[in-house]
């Protein structure tokens, strides 16, 4: 597709001297009809980004260098005032740090699982309708369900997984008030739904390979170890590149998951940066403060994913 | 993963000089696929079957213990009767309203700007295509943060079009690209052949491209679906106000606030908040899947 449209470009640009068809010229740029239809037909979607990103993104920035108590909204000017004291406090390398595990472990988790139930899912096995059922319910199941769910499961009194893990001795209280047990659980109740992106992604990819290729390999003797080796791995390789980075991005700033599991605790323990930005602003009523710690961890995400892009670079794979 | 341990077998056997007969491998790889999926519908349905069965079990059936099924006398429909009392049945309305009203923006949205990249060679257009694709990287709780005293001020804060706008912008990135993507695969000719016979520009929209981006809709409606009726963050900064809120933070409010509520009220009102999830799981996979693949093209 790219290479159709380079192709048009060309070709509208003949011999150095654009073809003048239609159009008018601003300032010696040259506006034809097709900027001005496409311009506008863009228009509404870049509305919405000036308004819901651009906007409060520039907003947060401002803000971000201000005094705001929440319940009384008073600005007073206090300079870098709230981003040295963001990088002075533990809470918000305590908190980075907690992110930086639960980012990683849920990522690598539901690739894993993701990855496996979509190779399951493409084997042909009878009752397949079901089984892709299931997996796309789990992905369209709302997180609150699967949270609500997840405590009642593990509710101290009624709890059935709550009964097992203290059967075999796992655990004796409340999961989710336990320092060691909160971060694994809300990682692995997370898993359940998200891995199912993972699939989602990976399967739209194996089923695009062309059975041709299975049924040579086959003639020629490949063992079902080669064939995922040769034809199937390099071809879902860039679209798995792209859906972790996507799962990381994803991970790294949620916030309904663990808010509806812990709010965050027991104390900090499953304290993330978008849980530390919540509890700042509406509970510590610091509304400047927040949008600082909101501001540095849109640079932390930003740095982290040019990191990724720049070690892995799967747009050399898939055209996205 | 269970399926590996087959294959990891023949890692070994490489050289074929020890190759363990076609049969044997063929039986390992077999029985991987079936545990494998005896183990993915085992956990991906407990949780659900958990739920709903608790969903018909009366209130003194669950404290007094597990049980697997609500059998005699436990069975019941008492806990539906939730979703009549007030703070429940508002919470149900404002959901419905914002899902619907974020299903059309982003469907209309997506389509005209999808119809304009596709159609219309404008300057900057792949570079405002990327552009686009930052709209990944926004964290609703970045967002919602600024957004709660932007709304505030002008009057939006507690207002479903305040929150149903902040969805659509975030179904954007993916919505815009699948339909840009989608358009291009209808041949352009067939529009022109109606633009031959006279047609205005926008009478091949609507008569040839329109009917032709079904697919693409659905998929769009659904991945819209998926994220209105799941929203969380943005739905509990930007509807502070109890009778404004929609039913994920609205729940979590019950779950703080009341004991009158009941594990078993919960349940009942996630099976049917989670009722529409599973019909369109069953009924419309192919669209979803279709749409990830049109978008990887």
């Amino acid at each position: 597709m790219a290479h159709r449209m380079a192709t048009e470009e060309i070709e509208s640009y003949e011999g150095g001297e654009p073809i003048l068809r239609e159009g008018f010229t601003i300032g010696g740029v040259r506006i034809t009809p097709d900027d001005i239809w496409g311009g506008l037909s863009v228009l509404p979607v870049f509305l919405l980004y000036l308004i819901i990103a651009l906007i409060p993104i520039g907003f947060a920035i401002v803000a971000s260098f201000h005094q705001i108590p929440l319940t009384a909204p008073e600005w007073t000017f206090v300079g870098v005032q709230n981003y040295i004291d963001v990088l002075r406090i533990d809470r918000f390398w305590g908190s980075l740090w907690r992110g930086i595990i639960f980012m990683t472990g849920s990522t690598l988790f539901q690739t894993a699982v993701g990855v496996w139930m979509a190779l399951v899912l493409n084997r042909g096995l009878r009752g397949e309708k079901i089984l892709s059922t299931l997996v796309f319910t789990a992905y369209l199941t709302p997180t609150i369900i699967v949270t609500l769910i997840g405590l009642f499961l593990f509710d101290p009194f009624v709890g059935l997984l709550h009964k097992i893990g203290t059967d075999l001795g796992l655990w004796s209280s409340y999961v989710f008030g336990s320092k060691t047990w909160a971060m694994p659980m809300v990682i692995l109740i997370g898993s359940w739904k998200f891995s199912s992106f993972i699939t989602l992604f990976t399967l739209a990819q194996l089923r695009s390979i062309p059975t041709r290729f299975y049924e040579a390999a086959k003639m020629s003797g490949a063992t079902t170890w080669e064939m995922f080796r040769d034809i199937t791995y390099p071809r879902i390789r860039g679209a798995l590149l792209v859906s972790v980075m996507l799962r990381g991005i994803f991970m790294f700033n949620k916030y309904d998951l663990i808010w509806q599991l812990t709010q965050g605790g027991p104390g900090y323990a499953t304290t993330t940066l978008p849980i530390l930005a919540y509890r700042e602003t509406f509970q510590g009523s610091a509304y400047g403060f927040g949008n600082a710690i909101a501001v540095v961890m849109f640079l932390t995400l930003a740095i982290g994913g040019v990191g990724y892009l720049y070690a892995f670079n799967p747009s050399e794979e898939v055209e996205t | 993963m269970a399926t590996g341990s087959g294959d990891e077998f023949e890692e070994f056997s490489l050289g074929r000089e020890f190759t363990l007969s076609h049969d044997t491998r063929h039986r390992i790889l077999k029985f991987g696929e079936y545990l494998s999926a005896a183990v993915l519908v085992l956990v991906g349905a407990f949780p659900h079957y958990w739920m709903v069965q608790n969903a018909f079990k009366s209130r003194q059936a669950i404290l007094e213990g597990i049980s697997l099924l609500p059998l005699g006398g436990s069975f019941t429909l008492d806990h539906y009767q939730v979703i009549f009392r007030g703070d429940v049945a508002t919470y149900i309305v404002n959901s419905v309203i914002v899902t619907i009203g974020t299903i059309v923006m982003v469907s209309i949205i997506s389509l005209i700007a999808g119809y304009g990249l596709a159609r219309f060679n404008f300057k900057r257009k792949v570079a405002f295509a990327r552009f686009l694709l930052l709209g990944y990287m926004f964290s609703p709780i970045v967002l919602a943060l600024p957004l709660y005293l932007i709304w505030d001020t002008i009057g939006l804060l507690n207002t479903h079009i305040g929150l149903i706008i902040a969805l659509s912008a975030i179904s954007m990135p993916f919505a815009v690209w699948l339909m840009w993507k989608y358009i291009q695969t209808i041949p352009q000719s067939m529009e022109e052949s109606a633009w031959m016979s006279g047609a205005p520009r926008w009478r091949g929209f609507v008569d040839i491209i329109l009917p032709q981006t079904k697919p693409a809709m659905i998929a769009n409606s659904l991945f819209a679906f998926a994220i209105a009726w799941n929203d969380f963050t943005f739905a509990q900064i930007l509807l502070p106000a109890n009778e404004a809120t929609t039913l994920p933070p609205g729940l979590l409010r019950l779950v703080h606030s009341s004991y009158q509520t009941g594990f078993g009220d919960f349940m009942a009102v996630g099976f049917l908040m989670t009722f529409p999830a599973m019909l369109f799981a069953y009924f419309l996979q192919s669209y979803m899947l279709e749409g990830f693949q049109i978008r990887s093209l």
